[in-house]
């Protein structure tokens, strides 16, 4: 590479840096601020004493848990049985996990409220709306994760090995498909667990004490304890990813066996 | 005794009929190989009889038991694939006794199964990488075992050595071959790999656009093949429109020279327009002595392919190739001169169509 391209690379590289750490440093500075004059964890503190703030995390963690379980069932079936049995569907079914990126997240949230407040889907209380709400709103990122995995495999040829040794469809998917997009799976997994903890109009429409309205209320009345908050979800977003690094160094990852 | 069937099958995808009336019986511990070109039909029958493909009309039965319709994992059938189908997130060891695991067997059964496959395929000191740390080789080997695992009725081999270069895959159609033997499981094995079937098989079931063209041992196919095609695509062939001039005594013209052929022409009237086929390797100079179908030709080209001379002569206005062996004191005619070539009233071959 020429002098002056190694220049700019390092130019551009050092400018992204700068770009996404700054604030973030500057939202850590000043969520050590809270004691005047000395830098110190008070906000965080006051954050971990907030009962709102733990009811508001645990709520976002729990619901983010579920509907990534939900995510992995309804989207690793039905991408696997796009791919094995129905590869004509895969453009339409394309099209419909995309759609969460077209209709607005508030329409959606209207649509789900008008529909299932009365008989005799009255179900707008239960939580189910709310984890259905957030696999919904996941699915663009889940279903291209999961799909982009089974890419990586052979998973016809996988399958009918499997079924030649006599293996039931549970068996394949539990057994051979799921340990081979597990990276993918995470990916999409950890897509799904950032958009839960960040969402707000489904939680506040659907009167939920989730993370995000939260941390909207929180930032109406605080100062110091916004900017922890937000420090926090950051360390939690950024160990979700070292979780990935972790399980994506695992065994047998090679795209050799039964690959492409 | 017979022990795979298949009668009367047939396979259509909508209007398209991919097999076609192929009526087959495999005998216990026969290795039969489906030869044919690409989208002649091999593949789907092996799938139908693997249940990845349900026949459109027939039936499969494997020792009289009827498993058309069965679920591929109800079959107990074996199955090899091209592109090795290893399972990338278990090991050698853990992908050979996959099998058995799901028929539950207990851990002292597995652990001894897959030690006698390690051992059956040589790779013992493999049983604890990952398939990606094999070769291709290898990984073939070991998807062998793991179908072997299980004790299944029937071996299907779908095109498995065609991924393997091409002296990985002598060495393993060898071994393959030796397995089967040792095991005495009835084998087939698709390919489109002329050599690779005339060398492993026991049968030969050669196949074009849906049907069988012919079955056979490698003897049979290779030296008396019953169709064009069958000729042509076994071995290399000369081929020539011929016509009958006395069919009682099985004299044949191409281009005005008369030539004679064993095959009996009984059912040939004069004038009858047919095809002959005579191999390369059959023709020779006639200064060899031979008086029978003694031929004047002109050479055409002179090709050198290694241990054989490939001649190219024009018998009036037909080409015709010649195979002689090789060897350092030979004595080679030039481009454009004429000569005479023989052949024996045995290598003419009067094809059925």
């Amino acid at each position: 590479m020429k002098r002056s391209g190694v220049i700019w690379s390092w130019f551009w590289m050092i400018l992204g840096i700068l770009y996404f750490f700054l604030p973030l440093v500057a939202t850590f500075i000043f969520s050590l601020k809270a004691k005047l004059g000395v830098l110190s964890i008070l906000a965080y503190q006051q954050l971990f004493n907030d009962n709102d703030f733990i009811k508001g995390f645990s709520f976002s963690v729990l619901w983010g848990i579920l509907t990534i379980i939900v995510g992995i069932l309804i989207f690793v079936t039905t991408a696997y049985w796009v791919r094995l049995r129905l590869p004509q569907a895969r453009t339409a079914v394309e099209f419909v996990t995309l759609l969460p990126f077209v209709v607005p997240a508030i329409v959606f949230v209207f649509g789900l409220v008008r529909t299932f407040s009365h008989p005799p889907f009255l179900i707008v209380d239960s939580p189910a709306l709310l984890v259905a709400g957030y696999t919904v709103l996941s699915m663009p990122y889940m279903y291209r994760a999961i799909d982009t995995g089974l890419r990586s495999i052979d998973v016809r040829t996988l399958t009918e090995a499997a079924q030649s040794l006599g293996a039931g469809w549970g068996t394949i998917l539990f057994r051979v498909i799921l340990p081979n997009i597990r990276v993918a799976i995470l990916s999409g997994a950890f897509l799904s667990f950032a958009i839960v903890m960040g969402e707000y109009i489904l939680a506040q429409y659907l009167a939920k004490p989730a993370f995000a309205p939260f941390l909207a209320f929180l930032i109406q009345q605080k100062a110091y304890e916004p900017a922890a908050a937000t420090v926090v979800s950051f360390a939690l977003t950024w160990a979700c990813m070292g979780i990935i690094n972790l399980f994506g160094r695992g065994r047998g990852q090679a795209p050799i066996a039964g690959g492409h | 005794m017979i022990h795979l069937t298949l009668s009367n099958i047939s396979k259509e995808y909508g209007s398209t009929t991919v097999v076609q009336d192929f009526n087959l019986e495999v005998e216990k511990g026969e290795f039969v190989s489906f030869l044919g070109p690409s989208g002649c039909g091999k593949t789907t029958t092996l799938r139908m009889v693997a249940g990845f493909e349900i026949p459109t009309t027939g039936m499969i039965t494997i020792d009289g038991q009827d498993i058309t319709k069965n679920a591929p994992n109800q079959r107990n059938v074996g199955m090899i694939f091209q592109a090795y189908a290893l399972f990338p997130n278990m090991t050698v060891a853990q992908n050979i006794g996959f099998g058995l695991q799901i028929r539950r067997e207990s851990k002292s059964v597995i652990k001894q199964r897959v030690e006698e496959m390690l051992a059956l395929i040589r790779l013992e000191q493999h049983a604890d990488k990952y398939p990606f740390q094999l070769s291709g080789g290898q990984q073939q080997r070991v998807a062998l075992a793991r179908a072997l695992a299980n004790q299944p009725q029937v071996l299907l081999l779908d095109e498995p050595l065609s991924a393997l270069d091409a002296k990985i895959r002598v060495q393993l159609r060898a071994e393959i071959r030796a397995i089967q033997r040792k095991t005495g499981i009835t084998a087939i094995f698709v390919t489109h790999d002329q050599e690779e079937a005339l060398s492993i098989s026991d049968r030969v079931v050669v196949m074009y656009e849906g049907k069988m063209e012919q079955v056979g041992t490698p003897f049979e196919i290779y030296n008396f093949p019953q169709t064009a095609f069958v000729a042509n695509f076994v071995g290399t062939l000369n081929t020539a429109a011929a016509e009958v001039t006395d069919p009682s005594k099985g004299l044949i013209s191409i281009d005005g020279i008369q030539i004679e052929s064993a095959e009996d022409l009984k059912d040939k009237q004069n004038g009858d327009k047919v095809n002959i086929a005579i191999r390369p390797e059959r023709f020779s100079f006639a200064s060899d002595g031979k008086k029978a179908n003694v031929m004047d030709c002109r050479i055409e080209n002179i090709t050198f392919l290694g241990s054989v001379v490939r001649i190219r002569v024009s018998i009036g206005d037909t080409k015709f190739n010649m195979d002689t062996f090789n060897n350092p004191f030979l004595e080679l005619p030039k481009i454009g001169d004429t000569s005479q070539v023989t052949c024996s009233r045995e290598a003419v071959l009067v094809l059925k169509n």
